[in-house]
């Protein structure tokens, strides 16, 4: 990601008073995690696996933070059975921002099967989802997204792509 | 030793206010059985209580969490060891109960019924409080270091299979969820659950002001 997608987004995400993200390193992701771990009025939490940050991110809401959890689709699929039994069941919502591996923009084959199976599986979850890919949208995005997820208590999703993820 | 009985050993040390983070076996019913509180929170994924802990713990850093996982439940989230320990909030005490077997589906064993030793783990992990507690005695007097201390704390208490016949607690997800978001609402004196709409959301043209 460049200075100004590494910018913009974490502006949207102060924006909305997103106060916690925890994430895992990727390369994309990188420069905006640094980014992240240096902004005072975020509470950064490096994880080791992305579905702790689904129960991570329920706790905090619980305890009256605003979370998000940046996180590739690779993990996205492995928290759906937390996303579906602790947030949808429980009526935690969870601003998602996903990066869109193997999604149209990719350049390495072995992601394409995680980026066929990304939208449906969120359709499938019954999570709304904005797809981000134009710098000049993705703040509006991440604001609608998060007002979203305030007001029906789910997890709702903004996919990073394009612009807004290489 | 048996569950039942670390969890009345500890009770005297667990304050009126300390948040209580259960796993989905039996131990919720037990430890609501003993202390019946909104303050106890149920999390319905294996493995997840831990880490719906420790958000608590960083969101409420003045309050006592207080997590109650057990082998299966830790080993199927074993991360969450190094998150905790890298995050080391002082007000978190993890606590889990090692029957060596998925007690509640089906009693298949776990790896801790072989050569796994979780207290190991955790101290590996990075925590500088990792204790196993052996006999009741043991469970007692490190529960009370826990709980009356200020740091981060694990103790891996080996128990044997079983459970105390109390009643099943009768709250769903959604249900415990509400009740403990506006317990949390009278001890911390603010609104966590609002059906407003945030501010920022509502179209300027509609002049709402603030709902």
């Amino acid at each position: 990601m460049n200075e100004t997608a590494t910018e913009t987004i974490k502006d949207a995400l102060v924006e909305v008073g997103v106060n916690l993200v925890a994430t895992l390193p990727e390369g994309n992701f990188q420069p905006l995690i640094e980014k992240l771990e240096a902004e005072p009025r975020i509470k950064w939490v490096p994880l080791a696996r992305e579905e702790e940050g689904v129960g991570i991110c329920a706790g905090a809401y619980m305890g009256g933070m605003t979370p998000a959890l940046l996180l590739m689709n690779s993990g996205f699929l492995d928290s759906t059975n937390a996303l579906a039994t602790l947030n949808l069941m429980a009526g935690i919502p969870l601003l998602l921002l996903i990066g869109y591996s193997g999604g149209v923009s990719e350049f390495l084959w072995m992601h394409s099967q995680v980026g066929v199976a990304t939208e449906p599986v969120l359709r499938a979850l019954g999570l709304m989802y904005e797809r981000a890919e134009k710098l000049s949208e993705v703040a509006a995005q991440v604001r609608e997204c998060q007002a979203l997820a305030t007001i029906t208590k789910r997890p709702v999703a903004v996919l990073l792509n394009k612009e807004c993820l290489r | 030793m048996k569950r039942y009985e670390c969890l009345e050993a500890m009770l005297p040390f667990v304050g009126e206010d300390d948040l209580v983070v259960t796993n989905l076996g039996r131990v919720r019913d037990e430890w609501q059985h003993l202390r019946p509180s909104a303050g106890n929170y149920n999390v319905f994924v294996l493995g997840l209580c831990s880490s719906v802990g420790l958000g608590l713990a960083l969101a409420l850093p003045h309050r006592r969490v207080i997590v109650l996982d057990s082998d299966g439940s830790l080993l199927i989230n074993l991360p969450t060891l190094t998150t905790i320990a890298d995050q080391n909030p002082a007000n978190l005490v993890h606590i889990m109960f090692d029957n060596q077997a998925y007690e509640s589906a089906g009693g298949g064993r776990t790896h801790t019924a072989g050569r796994a030793d979780l207290a190991m783990i955790a101290r590996g992990a990075g925590f500088e409080n990792a204790i196993a507690a052996e006999s009741l005695e043991d469970f007692r007097a490190t529960a009370q270091t826990a709980l009356a201390g200020s740091e981060l704390f694990f103790i891996a208490a080996r128990v044997e299979i079983g459970s105390a016949p109390v009643p099943s607690n009768p709250y769903d997800a959604m249900e415990t969820t509400y009740r403990f978001m506006r317990h949390l609402e009278q001890l911390e004196d603010k609104s966590l659950l609002s059906l407003a709409p945030p501010e920022y959301a509502i179209p300027p043209h509609l002049g709402w002001g603030r709902h």
